[in-house]
């Protein structure tokens, strides 16, 4: 009997616990702010409602899928019942004025998907604060979209940031960026090399297949060659270029090649060995650099990037 | 050619009905009948999704908007080099269709709800663009892009001056072709499928130096033909608290370069080598290449409960090449290693390459109180490669006689090891601060293939480890202002190379003001400092950038709009190294110190509706100093641009633009030259 009665408390107790928890949800639920549905919102924000329309977000007002239908509105702004019956601005919510975490977390409510959310968590856009918002319009419409998807708009866009990146743009040897002011008719923009959202690359890279993005227009450097040049594969591209614009010839580092590879290809002796292994170090035989024709270690060892035949990378 | 299908294409735009006043976004901001009573809320939301579905584009809506811009380019004579103006510029005269865009609605939404084309530069300039865009919602997504590019690379100062033959360096006169397409459908409630192709060529000529050993190198003519074809095909699996994406692709590579030449070369040497003069009297050279990798990718993103996200993605690719080449070559050469003079070689190589590469990562977002954000990812990236080259090359003494063949038959494996792990910490201090701490680890192993001077072996291995803290902070006190610093410092065990970051700090700094409601400024500072400070290595670098930006929209007077731009940058790098030939060791020391303005000034004149002057451009100087290797340079571009209404939606416009390039030490490559571009701008 003991037994039983201790157990008979036991559960009434956790049954009353569990009807309190139900019925305090129950009021909360008669609290929570109430959805009006879009049609309400459009009777005073007509033309932001009208302009929805042929917005891609509209998706959301007829689509099942994503359990907003005739709500569009306030699958971002929150319920509206509150605001719409003070028509204070303060009693909804304002995507663009919450802290940059919460507006990402707001729409990785729906964008949850690759390449969106594993470029939210891991790259610097998201690390230093930079919302969805900074550079999706939302309400916006037209060819752009949601966001600038021409070449010449893109790059006006990330250079409202990345104005020192733009500088270097304005070097004479770069990749050729679409550029309102000085290069109308370029051909490239920043999203050709750099994924916003994110990438598994460091500097956000676009990545082709799991290689860096610049093999996907730079295919005869991809390999695999028979005769690797290492850095290739260990550092990548910028460890002989600067892919955003340089004063030396062919987005070099140096302004002659053989400093370019000679900075690496030096085993100075030291007193001691030295602190940290590093690779490479074998000098480039007796050439005498005096000369002009071996200064420009190219001229002969042209397949830089990597050879098919040749060990020394000749051919 | 391409231009007049271009122009006939794009025809049907303007022989539409009468444009109708304003663009597609002016009409969206446009108030439209009267608003409906607004409905009960339950009832709103009942009756939302129908009244919804109903409500297409305004019927008065123009189906197709868009605009043209086509007309004449002239190219004054270039002054200085034609060569590096090619090199850096490259524009040329002729007809051209600069600019060319539509937007094409459907109100039935029938088959699309809208395609968004636009292309640029066609006629034969040296950037030609075009992208389709057609989607319909809930449905598919469809892209296409395309781009032409010339690649024109021959500077003079790269190659040899005292060549006698002339040019000598690796050049390029080629067109790259690049195009992908890509499909999406959004068939059912959780799945939707996507293919994707891309395609990259080369196509075009140049010069490729031909080496004899280390005595001479020829250059001779390259006809250069490479393409690339990328395969893609996958499933998303969206659910409201996880996400799978399933891919699987595969890359096919062919490379068949040729180099031909029956003309005298007497190469770089000026000098004869033991009393004889060595020169090419013949190439023939093929590549034929041929490449393929499979490729797989799945992803899965989740957020299983409110407080926490989760990814991790798998990729794995297998690309693998096969060799086949062929050379035969005549003249007089020399083997310095026998001291033996001979008339002619034959090379013949084949071999293959395998290169299995795995990369996966995973994280998580964790978010235990509502202020605090914890990032965790690893990454782990791993790349083998192995490859069994087999050279034959035979030297012809005399056209009947031949010496010992050289066989070179290797069967090497190498590796790449790279992981990293980072943590940080995200701390919303109050609304608008925010505070971050983190840490990273980097280690990874390698064995690389040394070359054949390597003394001691084939391959050589290499360690890399490096632990870094980062440091962030992002103030937003207001939409007027915000401020933001992010930092990143560290120090390595070991590194893979001399100039690879050791013990390094990198930092930036960005702040933004709206000062008035007309004008805002921004400024940007940016540092990278890397120290080596082995005795054998002895490393200093580093670089440095300030710039400031400037936009002012005023609204009295509101003709006039200025955006102004000033990046100043210094680099300063100091590396030991071994100066040749005699081993002499000496210090590279590399100084680029730079001042780069941009500018637009938009005056739209109230007296003359619808005109624009435009004047601005851009100027970059750089300068190092006397005794240390930098490459001062000026380079000037400067434009006004004109734009004069003639009849409705019709436009004159009008630019001029200078180039204007010099070196202080490589005179001989400056140019300058004058670019006049007048046309029709036609919008609907």
């Amino acid at each position: 009997m003991l037994r039983f009665g201790r157990g008979h408390r036991a559960r009434a107790t956790v049954l009353g616990v569990l009807i309190a928890f139900a019925a305090a949800r129950a009021q909360e639920k008669e609290k929570a702010p109430a959805y009006v549905g879009s049609e309400t919102c459009q009777a005073c924000h007509e033309d932001l409602f009208n302009a929805f329309q042929k917005n891609p977000h509209h998706l959301v007002e007829t689509d099942k899928k994503y359990n907003h239908t005739g709500q569009a509105c306030e699958s971002c702004h929150g319920p509206g019942g509150k605001h719409a019956e003070s028509m204070n601005a303060a009693d909804i919510r304002n995507p663009s004025k919450l802290k940059p975490g919460e507006t990402d977390r707001l729409c990785l409510t729906c964008h949850l998907y690759q390449p969106t959310h594993v470029g939210r968590i891991n790259n610097s856009h998201a690390k230093n604060q930079v919302s969805c918002v900074s550079c999706h319009a939302i309400h916006k419409n037209g060819p752009n979209g949601l966001v600038a998807r021409r070449a010449v708009d893109i790059n006006t866009q990330c250079a409202g940031c990345h104005a020192d990146v733009w500088a270097r743009f304005q070097r004479p040897y770069q990749h050729r960026l679409a550029n309102a002011t000085t290069m109308p008719e370029g051909a490239m923009s920043c999203v050709d090399c750099h994924n916003p959202h994110g990438s598994v690359y460091r500097n956000m890279q676009t990545v082709d297949a799991n290689e860096p993005g610049c093999f996907k227009c730079h295919g005869d450097k991809r390999g695999p060659f028979t005769f690797e040049h290492p850095p290739m594969r260990l550092e990548g591209c910028t460890a002989c270029h600067e892919p955003h614009g340089s004063a030396n010839p062919r987005m070099l580092t140096r302004p002659q090649v053989m400093y370019v590879c000679l900075e690496c290809h030096a085993n100075l002796p030291g007193p001691v060995a030295p602190a940290n292994g590093t690779l490479g170090v074998v000098p480039p035989a007796f050439h005498d650099t005096r000369q002009p024709r071996f200064q420009n270690c190219t001229l002969c060892h042209s397949k830089v990037h990597g050879s098919y035949v040749s060990p020394e990378l000749l051919k | 050619m391409r231009l007049l299908i271009a122009i006939f294409l794009a025809a049907p735009l303007f022989a539409q009905q009468p444009a109708s006043p304003g663009s597609e976004e002016v009409q969206a901001q446009t108030p439209a009948p009267a608003p409906a009573q607004p409905a009960a809320p339950a009832q709103a939301a009942q009756t939302a999704a129908p009244a919804a579905a109903a409500s297409p584009a305004p019927s008065t809506e123009p189906w197709i908007t868009g605009g043209m811009f086509f007309g004449y380019r002239g190219v004054t004579n270039v002054g200085g080099s034609f060569q590096e103006y090619r090199s850096v510029v490259d524009l040329g005269s002729g007809l051209k269709l600069f600019d060319l865009n539509f937007t094409i609605q459907d109100p039935k939404k029938k088959y699309f709800d809208r395609i968004d084309g636009w292309a640029s530069g066609w006629g034969d300039d040296p950037y030609s663009t075009a992208h389709v865009n057609a989607r319909k919602l809930g449905i598919y997504d469809f892209s296409f892009d395309y781009r032409n590019l010339a690649y024109f690379n021959a500077v003079p100062s790269f190659a040899n001056p005292l060549a006698p033959a002339g040019f000598d360096e690796q050049s390029f006169d080629i067109r790259k072709h690049i195009m992908s397409v890509d499909l999406s459908l959004f068939s059912g409630k959780h799945i939707s499928p996507y293919l994707a192709f891309d395609r990259n060529s080369d196509s075009g000529n140049g010069i490729e130096p031909w080496a004899q050993d280390a005595n001479n190198s020829y250059p001779v003519p390259t006809l250069l033909r490479d393409s690339t074809n990328n395969y893609r095909a996958g499933v998303r699996f969206e659910y409201n608290r996880f996400h799978v994406t399933l891919e699987q692709g595969g890359t096919t590579y062919k490379d068949d370069d040729q180099a031909y030449d029956n003309t005298y070369q007497p190469g770089d040497r000026t000098t004869p080598v033991l009393g004889q003069t060595l020169f090419l009297s013949s190439l023939t050279q093929a590549y034929g290449i041929r490449g393929s990798s499979i490729y797989s990718k799945g992803l899965l993103t989740a957020r299983p409960a409110s407080w926490i996200d989760v990814y991790a993605q798998f990729l794995y690719s297998q690309p693998k090449s096969n060799v086949n080449f062929s050379e035969i070559a005549g003249g007089n050469f020399l083997n310095l290693a026998s001291l033996l003079f001979y008339s002619g070689q034959v090379t013949i190589g084949t071999g293959a390459a395998n290169q299995p590469h795995t990369t996966a990562n995973a994280g998580f977002e964790l978010r235990p109180f509502r202020r605090l954000r914890i990032l965790e990812s690893v990454m782990t990236d791993r790349a083998h490669d192995a490859a069994s080259p087999l050279v034959a090359e035979e030297l012809l003494l005399s056209p009947t006689t031949t010496a010992a063949n050289v066989l070179t038959a290797l069967n090497f494996t190498q590796y790449v090891n790279y992981n990293q792990q980072e943590v940080n910490a995200i701390f919303d201090v109050s609304h608008g601060m925010t505070a971050r701490v983190g840490y990273r680890a980097v280690w990874g192993d390698a064995q690389v293939f040394a070359g054949s001077l390597s003394q001691t072996g084939l391959v050589v291995p290499g360690q890399l480890r490096r632990n870094i803290a980062l440091a962030g902070f992002t103030y937003l006190p207001s939409q007027k202002l915000s401020v933001n610093l992010d930092f990143e410092g560290g120090g390595s065990d070991n590194i893979y190379f001399r100039t690879s970051l050791n013990n390094y700090y990198k930092g930036r700094a960005r702040a933004r003001y709206q000062a008035t409601k007309t004008l805002s400024l921004q400024a940007n500072f940016q540092i990278l400092d890397n120290q080596n400070p082995a005795p054998d290595i002895r490393l200093d670098f580093r670089s440095q950038s300030t710039a400031l930006t400037l936009y002012w929209t005023p609204e009295k007077p509101k003709w006039i709009s200025v955006m102004a731009q000033y990046d100043r940058s210094t680099l300063r790098s100091d590396i030991d190294y071994l100066s040749l030939p005699f081993y002499v060791p000496a210090v590279s020391a590399y100084r680029d110190n730079a001042n780069t303005g941009t500018s637009a000034v938009d005056i739209t004149p109230p007296a003359l509706k619808g005109a624009k002057l435009t004047m601005g451009g851009s100027f970059f100087i750089s300068a190092g100093f006397y005794g240390a290797e930098s490459r001062p340079t000026r380079y000037y571009q400067p434009l006004a641009r004109l734009s004069l209404p003639i009849v409705k939606n019709v436009y004159w416009d009008t630019e001029w633009q200078y180039y204007g390039f010099g070196e202080s030490f490589y005179l001989y490559e400056g140019f300058r030259t004058h670019i006049f571009t007048t046309g029709l701008r036609i919008t609907r």
